[in-house]
């Protein structure tokens, strides 16, 4: 990963945690702040509960009492001192006197609590009330009830009076129903809403479940809620999902209700919708992602931009020292600013600067060398035959003195050997010459293995001479090898070249291998011999000109042979370890479309 | 002289009272008599179900049966001058009467006759002959006549519109809420002294009352729970016998010897006195049987009275049992609470029972009725209108009738409960308003004094 990728990654990393860290405490707060405004919600809802509860208490007080006082109930009363046997015609008087009054129960009861008359089940006349005699004589304010009906029980809100005109006083049972009206009739702030289980057994059944509209939809989802306050009978609250969209969950909270006698009648349960907070956390999420979003882009946008102007300067100055591992050593990185990024370019440039110097003092200095060299090796070829040409010379000369009859044999004698000298430095200087005007190749065909055998043919009697151990020679030469172009007498040269020097290098005979291989498109020629190799420091300056590892010799041959095999295009190695023996490898391209231009070139030549 | 003009002017005075007082009590012509009641009819069509008491008695305003059933039981001429059977009561003949015209003028033919009976019974085989219609039967019946007097048998023609014979025509008809009567003049037996009656139908019986007592109303209809109220109040009460029958009606059969042991804890749990003395201010009877005492003088050997020692007991023996829902007319406040009291009682005798407004209820709280002719076809009708299978019976015996009513109560397909009188509350201007026994309207000698 590159520096402009790493500060990238780092820089969205931290857009994206601080965004996340942001988020998460605004969620927290928020979450904090809804968890106590439903808390004050719900406990101003209850209040307002128990108010209404309280006012509704009074007033079915006040109805009852002033049914308690009317001449109807005195009636009532005197027919039950009486001792009357029939209440038929106070029948229909509960029901009468409870809707003129808006109670929705109502029912005159004699001294032992039979039923004379009833408002909200007229059958019942003659039946015993069933909560009689708990609360009788007591003057009660308005308490919780559950008042059985034909087909139901429902929870309502009663008082109780007695009518005491005789010695048998006339109990007045009236109330009013705790259902969805009730409900209704409770202001609730919006999002909420209130529910009222009546418990009737101990278990959860939803038909005893209403709110405001009557029924509650899947009202199975507060069975668990329910329970537990059965159990427990003391406030609880649970968060309920309605569906499965969490818009719908609902904190509810679920308070007892409890009658005269402390038994679980009813449950009120304050249903506070949490779509508000689910909207909020949505929107607080929506603009986390928003935020996370531009925070990236920014990043990305600025991460380039900060990573640019950090990483341009180094990246020109990769390629400034990529030119110069390439071999331009004035390659230059320019200097951008002052910093160290500036500095580290001036460093650079000034390093390249001071390794041109010293290349070209190097350089200067190995021309010196070669040519301190080319001269020793010119002095000592020369010296050679120079030596026997000044003793020849001398030998004349003091012949001529000394005995001027063997003059004419000696001078013969001498001239031989004067030209023999002479040829001798000729060769000397024509090799010299041969080097400084390394010909251009001639481009054609060529089949390397044709000629990797003929330069075997052309060295195997030298290779079983008999003044000479025999060198035995191995040719393995590759079948997939195609044609390539080359200069074949630049090539055979060369090859001549290193199957001579592997001859060289085994006097005491060996074999020579010359093998040729396919790698890729590129052809490759080995030339390998077991003689005793060479150290490390000799395959470095192995081909340098006028160098030579060996006793004779101009050590221009493999500076020759790496010369040619540059001209093709190609490159030459040598890989030997001492006693293990030296391999020489020469790689060389196809190069097929010199051939073809020389073609068309012949071609537009002919035309 | 003064002492002669004294004694004119008091005979003059005399005179002229005695005079007001003939003008008062003396019928009269014209008049509309508003007559309101609770009950709704979708047709007027005498054949149409159900069978009420008020289709009976817009029935007699506009048609006439052959014969009709005075308050005595016997059967009197109508549209029939005279009759006389052969086969041993299988063949009847009816002669009709001479000079009947249909509403619209038509003279009454003993064709349009056969063609009436024919519709309403299938069964039988109708011939018209010259003024004679001549009657068939599957089998001898004795006392055929009094069927003619049924409703379902009036004698209708049925072209575009229904006509009859009656001594009304119908001049505004608005089913289940309104009917205006017009007198005919041609009636066979002269114009009645009314001009118009004016029915307005489903009107709660505490509406009836505020209309009465604004004048309003000429005729009402008196729950029972107000007629002590109503007499108190001096309002002139027209009350007929028991003339309908309160019964809990199973949807089924007893299935098995269990569920017929929670019937008849079901029947000797309800307590029926009390509801004749408490919810219909004894305006009615504890019914143990179907057909009332006074029309069968056997009623009393069918116990009334609640036994709910013994509904326990059955209730205990028969093991545990499904609740059962009991539907009643949720339009009739007396069913609604007599429905509740019968829940009571039942839960007493450890029975379940819920009420239920739902039709497809396991017992039905049902109204029905009496036919009021004789004790066969009473009972024949009460089982018809029960929907029960029919019961044949050839005479009209009290010992055959008891046989088969209690045949009919062992199967616990019914239960009765109470009889109901019908009691009217008729306004002091109506005068000649007789109360018959079957709670009938007798308009034809009814006239307004316009006090």
């Amino acid at each position: 990963m590159n520096f402009r990728r790493k500060l990238m990654g780092v820089f969205v990393l931290t857009v994206v945690l601080s965004v996340a860290t942001v988020a998460g405490i605004v969620s927290w707060v928020v979450r904090r702040s809804f968890d106590k405004a439903d808390d004050e919600r719900t406990a101003a809802l209850v209040a307002q509960f128990r108010r209404e509860f309280d006012r509704r208490g009074k007033e079915v007080n006040h109805s009852v009492e002033t049914i308690a006082g009317s001449d109807a109930a005195t009636r009532i009363a005197l027919a039950v001192n009486q001792n009357v046997a029939d209440y038929g015609p106070y029948l229909n008087d509960a029901e009468s006197i409870a809707d003129s009054h808006r109670l929705d129960f109502l029912e005159f009861a004699d001294d032992q609590g039979m039923i004379i008359s009833s408002a909200q089940w007229p059958a019942r006349f003659g039946y015993k009330e069933s909560f009689f005699p708990a609360v009788a004589g007591a003057n009660t304010n308005a308490f919780l009830k559950q008042e059985e009906l034909p087909n139901s029980v429902a929870l309502g809100i009663f008082a109780l009076r007695a009518n005491t005109v005789g010695d048998k006083p006339l109990y007045i049972i009236g109330g009013r129903q705790l259902d969805k009206d009730f409900l209704a009739s409770i202001e609730l702030p919006a999002g909420m809403r209130t529910m009222l289980y009546q418990n009737l057994s101990g278990t959860f059944s939803a038909q005893n479940l209403i709110d405001p509209s009557g029924s509650v939809q899947s009202s199975e989802q507060l069975a668990g809620l329910i329970k537990q306050v059965q159990q427990q009978a003391k406030e609880s609250a649970a968060i309920i999902h309605w569906s499965s969209s969490a818009d719908d969950d609902e904190v509810v909270r679920a308070i007892p209700l409890t009658g005269i006698d402390q038994k679980l009648l009813g449950i009120l349960l304050v249903g506070n919708s949490r779509r508000a907070y689910v909207e909020l956390g949505r929107h607080i999420r929506s603009a986390a992602f928003l935020a996370l979003g531009a925070g990236i882009v920014l990043a990305v946008v600025f991460s380039s931009w900060a990573a640019a102007r950090v990483t341009r300067p180094v990246e020109q100055l990769v390629v400034a020292a990529r030119e110069v591992a390439g071999g331009n050593w004035s390659a230059q990185a320019p200097v951008a600013s002052s910093d160290e990024l500036g500095e580290l370019a001036a460093s650079f440039n000034q390093m390249t600067h001071e390794l041109l110097d010293q290349k070209e003092r190097l350089v200067q200095t190995e021309r010196v060398a070669a040519w301190r060299e080319l001269a020793r090796r010119l002095a000592h070829e020369l010296k050679n035959p120079l030596f026997p040409l000044q003793l020849t010379v001398e030998n004349l000369l003091r012949a001529r003195q000394q005995s001027p009859e063997q003059f004419e044999e000696i001078f013969q004698e001498s001239s031989e050997t004067l030209l023999a000298e002479i040829a001798n430095l000729k060769t000397i200087i024509g090799r010299f010459s041969e080097f400084s005007k390394m010909p251009q190749p001639q481009w054609q065909k060529l089949d390397l293995n044709e000629m990797v055998r003929n330069v075997g043919r052309l060295f195997q009697a030298q290779l079983r001479a008999p003044e000479r151990t025999a060198i035995e020679c191995q040719l393995q030469l590759a079948d997939d090898l195609s044609p390539i172009a080359a200069d074949p007498d630049l090539l055979h040269r060369a090859l001549s070249n290193l199957v001579l020097n592997a001859m060289d290098a085994m006097p005491e005979g060996g074999t020579l291998t010359l093998r040729t291989s396919r790698q890729g498109e590129n052809a490759r020629i080995e030339v390998s011999d077991t003689g005793k190799g060479l150290t490390p420091e000799e395959c470095e300056r192995l081909f340098t000109p006028y160098y030579t590892s060996k006793a004779h010799g101009t050590g221009l041959g493999l500076a020759i042979v790496q010369s040619v095999i540059n001209d093709h295009g190609g490159r030459i190695s040598v890989h030997s370890e001492p006693g293990q023996g030296t391999a020489f490898v020469i790689e060389l391209p196809s190069n097929m479309e010199k051939v073809a231009l020389l073609k068309a070139e012949a071609k537009n030549d002919r035309l | 002289m003064r002492l002669t003009c004294l004694r004119w002017l008091v005979v003059n005075s005399l005179l002229l009272s005695a005079l007001y007082a003939n003008a008062a009590t003396r019928p009269r012509y014209g008049g509309i008599l508003r007559i309101s009641t609770s009950s709704v009819l979708n047709s007027i069509d005498p054949g149409d179900t159900p069978d009420s008491l008020l289709r009976r008695n817009l029935t007699r305003l506009l048609f006439d049966t052959l014969v009709v059933v005075d308050d005595n039981g016997t059967i009197q001429p109508s549209l029939a001058d005279s009759w006389n059977s052969s086969s041993g009561g299988q063949r009847w003949q009816f002669t009709l009467r001479h000079g009947i015209t249909f509403s619209d003028g038509s003279p009454l033919t003993s064709d349009l006759v056969a063609a009436s009976l024919r519709r309403a019974n299938p069964a039988w085989k109708v011939v018209a002959q010259a003024d004679v219609v001549s009657i068939e039967l599957d089998a001898a019946v004795a006392d055929f006549p009094a069927e003619l007097s049924l409703t379902r048998n009036a004698i209708v023609r049925r072209d575009d519109k229904l006509l009859g014979t009656g001594p009304f025509v119908v001049s505004q008809w608005e089913p289940q809420r309104r009917l205006v009567l017009t007198a005919r003049d041609d009636y066979r037996d002269g114009r009645v002294f009314l001009d118009t009656i004016e029915l307005e139908m489903g009107k709660p019986l505490r509406e009836q009352n505020i209309a009465f007592d604004l004048g309003r109303s000429d005729v009402v209809e008196i729950s029972p729970e107000q007629s002590r109220h109503a007499a108190a109040d001096g309002k002139k009460l027209m009350s007929s016998s028991p003339t309908e029958l309160m019964a809990l009606l199973f949807a089924r059969d007893a299935q098995s010897v269990t569920e017929q042991k929670l019937r008849e804890a079901l029947a000797m749990s309800i307590d029926r006195p009390s509801m004749n003395r408490v919810l219909l201010r004894n305006n009615g009877e504890a019914a143990g049987s179907l057909l009332p005492i006074w029309m069968t003088g056997y009623g009393f050997v069918f116990s009334a009275d609640a036994n709910q020692a013994r509904a326990k007991q059955l209730r205990a023996e028969a093991g545990p049992a499904r609740a059962w829902t009991l539907g009643y007319d949720n339009d009739d406040p007396l069913a609604r609470v007599i429905a509740e009291r019968i829940l009571l009682n039942a839960r007493d005798a450890g029975l379940s029972v819920q009420t239920t407004l739902s039709a497809s209820a396991d017992i039905r709280l049902v109204l029905i009725p009496l036919a009021l002719t004789n004790e066969r076809i009473e009972l024949s009708e009460l089982v018809s209108a029960m929907g029960l299978p029919a019961i044949k019976l050839s005479s009209s015996d009290s010992e055959s009738v008891y046989g088969a009513e209690e045949t009919l109560l062992q199967s616990r397909r019914v239960i009765p409960v109470l009889h109901l009188r019908h009691v009217l509350g008729v306004n002091a201007n109506v005068q000649g308003w007789i109360a018959h026994r079957d709670g009938s309207w007798d308009v034809q000698n009814v006239w307004l004094s316009g006090k």
